[in-house]
């Protein structure tokens, strides 16, 4: 095995060098891609939920019972956690001290804040589940001025969505928790 | 100025090192061509930091495989990515068929083993001692050692 390795080894050194200017390259296209693709992200989602969660404020007289005040409250409460749980999980696994731990150590950290980037996608399933319920009605109210739970027995359909929405969680969650168990037996690996 | 000619020339003089790593963790030609791109760009980011008083190969190890390890189960970029093809990505290009299909049952067999495992038979085959394996990895040499053994009975079984 070794051997071989060796020999494989010996004609990768032959093979032709990347060039300087595509090495620099590579570095300013992976800073331009963490920008694109981490932060603006980021920045977007949570400037969504903050103008919601302000609109819903501004409005607020608007929702004049108490079921709608309830889903106004249960929304802005939601708008304000969502993104602040995102951020900080997703913040988590991209600080793992890549240039300065060793791999044990690494593996240990990037596993860990895996499982608690699972469980707070979980969290934030149901919470933009609830959200969306609540937001449903509190919008039609604020911009249309209708009590969508008279109009429409909106309680009638949440009611009979609900064991739809309990199916689609359950195939949602298999994912997840197959992530967390694969970082689970890593960690259990690096403690044997 | 001086520090990017010397980081290039680092570079330039272990590329192997990190095309072997990226091949040994990821499983599509894409997936190779984002890590080799992303342990590039760490090192890169801890280039200010090395300071010459370990090995060069132990610290590109180190950053290697972290970078590595952190980068399984990303969602594929679509970003800004420099096709490393063009560069000519270091491939064995032997004219012994025989020996390339050895080479390529040699990596699928290591792309079998855990994220750790991979680490530490990478870095068996790459020459490195027990003590230097343990100074990567975070493991102690003894660990290193039972590891080692546990993982070549795993390839010879994978084989057989």
């Amino acid at each position: 095995m070794k051997t071989l390795w060796t020999e494989m080894s010996v004609e990768i050194e032959k093979q032709k060098k990347l060039t300087g200017s595509l090495i620099i390259k590579m570095t300013q296209a992976n800073y331009k891609n963490k920008i694109n693709k981490i932060l603006i992200p980021e920045a977007t989602g949570s400037i969504i939920c903050f103008a919601s969660l302000v609109f819903i404020l501004i409005n607020i007289q608007k929702l004049n019972n108490w079921y709608l005040l309830t889903c106004g409250i249960i929304s802005v409460i939601i708008l304000f956690v969502l993104p602040i749980l995102s951020i900080k999980a997703v913040r988590r696994m991209m600080s793992v001290n890549i240039l300065n731990n060793d791999l044990k150590r690494s593996l240990l950290e990037y596993s860990k804040s895996k499982k608690q980037f699972v469980s707070v996608q979980k969290l934030n399933f149901y919470l933009g589940a609830i959200l969306m319920l609540t937001t449903l009605p509190v919008t039609a109210q604020i911009i249309g001025e209708t009590d969508l739970f008279i109009k429409t027995r909106l309680w009638l359909w949440y009611a009979i969505a609900f064991p739809f929405f309990y199916g689609i969680t359950k195939w949602v969650f298999k994912s997840y928790n197959k992530t967390s168990t694969a970082a689970e037996n890593i960690l259990k690996e690096l403690d044997s | 100025m001086q520090n990017k000619a010397a980081f290039i020339a680092i570079i330039q003089e272990n590329e192997g090192l990190i095309y072997k790593v990226a091949k040994v963790y990821t499983d599509s030609k894409e997936d190779e061509e984002d890590l080799y791109q992303e342990i590039v760009y760490q090192l890169w980011r801890s280039f200010p930091s090395f300071r010459n008083d370990a090995k060069v190969s132990t610290w590109m190890y180190r950053i290697a495989l972290n970078t590595a390890i952190t980068h399984l189960n990303k969602i594929k970029k679509k970003g800004d990515h420099v096709p490393i093809s063009e560069a000519h990505l270091n491939t064995t290009d032997t004219n012994d068929i025989l020996k390339e299909e050895r080479i390529e049952i040699l990596y699928t067999q290591i792309k079998k083993l855990d994220t750790v495992e991979k680490g530490i038979i990478l870095l068996y085959l790459e020459g490195k001692t027990y003590d230097e394996i343990a100074g990567i990895t975070g493991f102690t040499a003894t660990n290193v050692g039972t590891r080692l053994g546990r993982i070549k009975q795993k390839i010879i079984s994978q084989i057989n």
